[in-house]
């Protein structure tokens, strides 16, 4: 390979335009993830079928299908059957939100369920009602149970968002790909981008990491 | 109440799990009085722990009925029928277990203050200043603001049986409270409990220390296969059992121990 690398032409002010557009789809997708989720698991945990069913189906879909299909269908065939037409960024808000709200509403469920049954116990002998068991311990036991999933969820979508650049959403990967066009230097443009992704996602997998060696020295 | 009037009375208490697949009670009756601290041995899978979580209104029954302090408590008619518990009556008990079950989001004085603010709206000026105290009586004062996880077994112990505390039960019941701890902590929080014992609170106490069970007993319950094999002063059932598996079991347990 003789191959000379050249990073002169990369200029790194549109990645970083780009970069606040992706940033902005992952934190607002993460607010709805984090409460939709919430909601969402509550309800997927509802005795009544009926209710439980839907919910299910929903998650489903977004567990069965990929990411980018998801994209691509919220943004060419919501707006022509609900003729709704909202501003591109908020349609690829919507559809990385709708994706972790699924996937955040499972790590809650598990980790709803996953509180050890001498807690419900322990409300019992201090005589605390069912609602009051649930409020003040089965949720706030399962929130902080669930965190590293819901950080490596949320990580997960600032990956994910990369696929919005097919709709034309001005983010980091659509303005890498025009970057690459525009100077015919795709291997240096998408080093750098890629450079851009991990320097923003290792700090988190690495916190997710102290969270957990944490948790595993505290149960020791 | 007239002294003698018992303080628990457990009529014919029948229990199976996975719809009636495991006989696990089969038939106790105990009558407690006030002031009574009843120690309950016996081999393992016996059903001791299925004996408290009933009285601690924690289990649905199969049959038969418990009354606390003269009044209707637990009451089951058959396994098919749900057992009917009285809340407000299962208030009045307390419970520790084996595995300490603080809450681990709250710090021990939060664990502590919980009920009392939610069960009965107790200020919370109030019940950090009793739970402040008592802490302080257990020797854990330093510990009030730490969360669970930084407490050794020991002190994670004590701070259950203080939680338990803070609602001024009636009777406490204590499964195995000791059997996770390490060996060197043991008499830390038997140490406790015998100061709860020095003021007459009542207790049922499920243990496999027999110099524990020895010392804080006014009566020892030996209990096997789901029936009641030997009741009596803890020099009978403990020195010189009457029933035949109580000797065997008694001279088991002594032997593991030297
Ligand atoms: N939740 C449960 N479901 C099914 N079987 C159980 C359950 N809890 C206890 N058992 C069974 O009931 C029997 C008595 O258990 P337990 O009351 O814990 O006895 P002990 O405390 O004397 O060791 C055991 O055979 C045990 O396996
Ligand atoms: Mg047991």
């Amino acid at each position: 390979m003789n191959y000379t690398f050249d990073f002169s032409s990369i200029a790194i002010g549109p990645l970083l335009d780009g970069l606040f557009v992706t940033i902005q789809l992952t934190l607002a997708a993460n607010v709805i993830g984090i409460v939709a989720g919430f909601v969402l698991a509550l309800l997927l945990m509802s005795p009544f079928a009926i209710v439980r069913v839907p919910f299910m189906l929903f998650v489903e879909f977004f567990r069965c299908t990929p990411a980018i299909i998801q994209v691509v269908w919220f943004f060419y065939c919501v707006p022509m059957l609900l003729d709704v037409f909202l501003d591109p960024l908020m349609m690829g808000i919507l559809a990385l939100g709708l994706n972790l709200t699924a996937f955040n509403a499972e790590a809650y469920r598990a980790s709803i369920q996953g509180v050890p049954r001498e807690q419900r116990d322990a409300g019992i002998a201090l005589g605390l009602n069912p609602l009051q068991r649930i409020r003040y311990i089965i949720l706030p036991t399962a929130f902080r149970e669930s965190i590293p999933v819901l950080l490596t969820n949320g990580i997960g979508i600032f990956q994910q968002s990369a696929l919005v650049a097919i709709v034309a959403i001005q983010d980091l990967m659509y303005e890498g790909k025009t970057l690459a066009t525009a100077t015919y230097r795709p291997i240096e443009t998408f080093t750098v981008v890629a450079l851009i992704y991990f320097a923003v996602s290792f700090p988190v997998s690495q916190v997710v990491g102290l969270i957990e060696r944490r948790r595993a020295l505290a149960a020791a | 109440m007239v002294a003698s009037s018992p303080l628990v009375k457990m009529q014919s208490l029948h229990k199976s799990y996975g719809d009636g697949a495991v006989q696990v009670l089969k038939g106790i009756d105990i009558e407690m009085k006030p002031g009574e601290r009843l120690v309950v041995i016996g081999p393992s899978g016996g059903g001791k722990s299925t004996l408290l979580r009933v009285m601690m209104g924690l289990e649905q029954i199969d049959s038969g009925s418990i009354t606390f302090a003269g009044q209707p408590y637990v009451s089951s008619a058959s396994r098919e029928k749900k057992t009917l518990i009285d809340t407000e009556v299962r208030r009045s008990i307390g419970m520790v277990f084996q595995h300490y079950t603080l809450f681990p989001h709250l710090n021990i004085l939060q664990n502590l203050v919980l009920a009392p603010r939610k069960v009965r709206n107790e200020p919370k000026a109030s019940a950090e200043a009793r739970a402040l105290s008592l802490l302080e009586r257990f020797g854990l004062a330093a510990k009030a603001r730490a969360y669970p996880a930084q407490l050794s077994g020991g002190q994670k112990q004590r701070v259950a049986i203080a939680r338990a505390l803070m609602l001024d039960p009636k009777l406490m019941l204590f499964d195995e409270v000791t059997s996770a701890l390490d060996p060197e902590l043991v008499s830390e929080v038997e140490h406790v409990i015998m100061q709860l014992a020095d003021q007459d609170m009542p207790m049922m106490i499920v243990t496999h220390d027999m110099w524990f069970a020895k010392n804080i007993a006014s009566r020892v319950i030996f209990c096997a296969g789901g029936v009641v094999v030997e009741d009596g002063p803890p020099e009978q059932v403990l020195g010189s059992p009457r029933e035949e598996r109580t000797r065997e079991f008694i001279e088991r347990v002594f032997h593991i121990k030297q």
